[in-house]
Formats: structure tokens, sequence, C-alpha cells
């Protein structure tokens, strides 16, 4: 018999084979995750060739310091 | 509801009140479906200039136009075959020039490497098209993947109105590479399971 596979493989896979249709909770959670990317990471981590800066994680790690 | 329907009816709102006005007008579906792409090739121009903001707005334009072409067609029972296939074959231009406007913005910036990851992310967003087309003429149905046109789109306004086109075709090129393992492994699967059936 087979174990069935892991709670977070299976997140990944189905994050992977996308499935999902849109407006349900788990196209929200992949905007989510996509706007934050493209928000939060600072510009110059990216080599961003039109922005510049450290973005909100970059001020955020200058106020921890 | 969820948070992206949410925004979806909103929008939705003034979206039929132009649906209704060209009804009014009874411009041809075609027609509007066309004068879409040409706002696009504005849009690209921004894009090339490096006029993101102006870039979002004229791209907003035209996906108005792209979005109440079917819409129009179905009310004013214009709905043909070559409706679609106008549509599909114009989308792509759009799709297309869009890049092409990134890809000149980026070699006239000397950035080799945003014009490889913008023209990586162009190659995969046509395939994704290409893969449900061909699919489709194989099984019924391959509407698999997160990246598809509407998505993009979304995501170039994004991108050109907080200025984080970097980003944006970082994500527009790993979920297109996804997106098209994605069809190319349930066509597979679905021819797989027919062969099967039949044996």
């Amino acid at each position: 018999m087979s174990s069935p596979t892991p709670l977070p493989l299976r997140v990944l896979w189905n994050a992977f084979f996308w499935t999902y249709e849109r407006a349900t909770w788990q196209y929200d959670l992949m905007v989510i995750a996509i706007l934050a990317f493209v928000w939060l990471t600072p510009p110059d981590w990216l080599g961003d060739p039109t922005a510049s800066g450290s973005g909100p994680i970059g001020w955020l790690i200058e106020q921890l310091r | 509801m969820t948070f992206t329907g949410l925004i979806g009816r909103i929008c939705l709102y003034p979206l039929e009140l132009i649906i209704r006005a060209s009804v009014a007008l009874r411009i041809h579906p075609n027609t509007l479906t066309f004068i879409g792409v040409l706002i696009n090739f504005a849009a690209a121009w921004a894009l090339a200039r490096g006029r993101f903001v102006i870039a979002g707005v004229i791209m907003v334009i035209a996906n108005i136009f792209d979005y109440i072409d079917g819409k129009v067609a179905h009310e004013l029972n214009a709905v043909s075959d070559f409706g679609g296939f106008w549509d599909s074959v114009i989308d792509r231009f759009s799709d297309l020039s869009l890049f092409i406007g990134l890809i000149f913005l980026y070699s006239s910036l000397q950035r080799t490497e945003y014009v490889m990851i913008t023209a990586l992310a162009m190659m995969f967003a046509i395939m994704t098209s290409y893969t449900r087309a061909r699919a489709e003429s194989l099984i019924k149905k391959c509407k698999v993947g997160f990246m598809e046109r509407p998505e993009r789109i979304v995501l170039f306004m994004i991108g050109a109105f907080t200025n984080r086109m970097a980003a944006v075709m970082w994500v527009i090129l790993v979920l297109s590479v996804f997106t098209v393992a994605d069809r190319i492994i349930y066509t597979y699967r679905e021819l797989r399971e027919t062969r099967q059936a039949v044996a």
C-alpha cells in the first residue's frame, strides 16, 4: 500500500499544476503571493533597469538595524 | 465572495455602460478588436520610451476594447467563427507588441539580461496560447495553468503603474513556464487515458 503524499508536497504540486478557477480562495492566495513579490522585493535585488531603491523590505531591514 | 471576485464585479459596472453604448451605436465587434490592437501598439510605444504610467493608462483603454468585443458580438447577434479567430490572432499581436516595447526599452538601456528575460517571457507567453490551441485540437479542453492572458495583462498594468516591470517580467516568465508545462502534462495524461479506454 502506498503512503499518502505529505501535505507540503501536495500544496507545492497543486501550486505548480494549477487547475483552480478564478475567484477561488486558492486564486486569491496566489494573487497575494505575486503582489507581495512584485511590490515588496527591493528593485536593487532584481537589478531593475527602471526602478531603484531597496523597497519596503529594504526599508524594514534598515529600521531593524 | 473572494477578493478577486469583488474587484471583478466593481470593474464590470463601467464596462457594462460601454458595452451598452457600443451596442446602441452598432459598432461591429471585429472593428472593436482592431481598435484595441492599435491602442495596444501605442502602449507598446510608451513602454519603449520608458513612459510607464502613460503606457498603463493606454493599456487600460486598449483592454476595455479587448474585453467588450465578445460581449458586443453577443448582444448584436454577431458571434461568428471568424470573429473568434480574428480575436485570437489580434490578441497575439497585442501581447507581442507589449513585450517588444519592453525589449526595445531594455536594449536602449543596454540591459542585455532583461532583454533576455523579456524575450523568454514573450516566448512562453505565446507558447501558453499555442499549447492550449493545439491541445484543444486533440482533447476537449486544456484550461490548466495560472498565467493566462488576463493575468498577464493585469500584471503588465501593475508593473507599469507602480514601476515594477522587472519583477513583473520575472513573474510572467516563471509562471508561463509552469503553465506551458502544465498544459503539456495535462494533454499527455488526457491522451493516455483516451488510449487506454480504447484499448
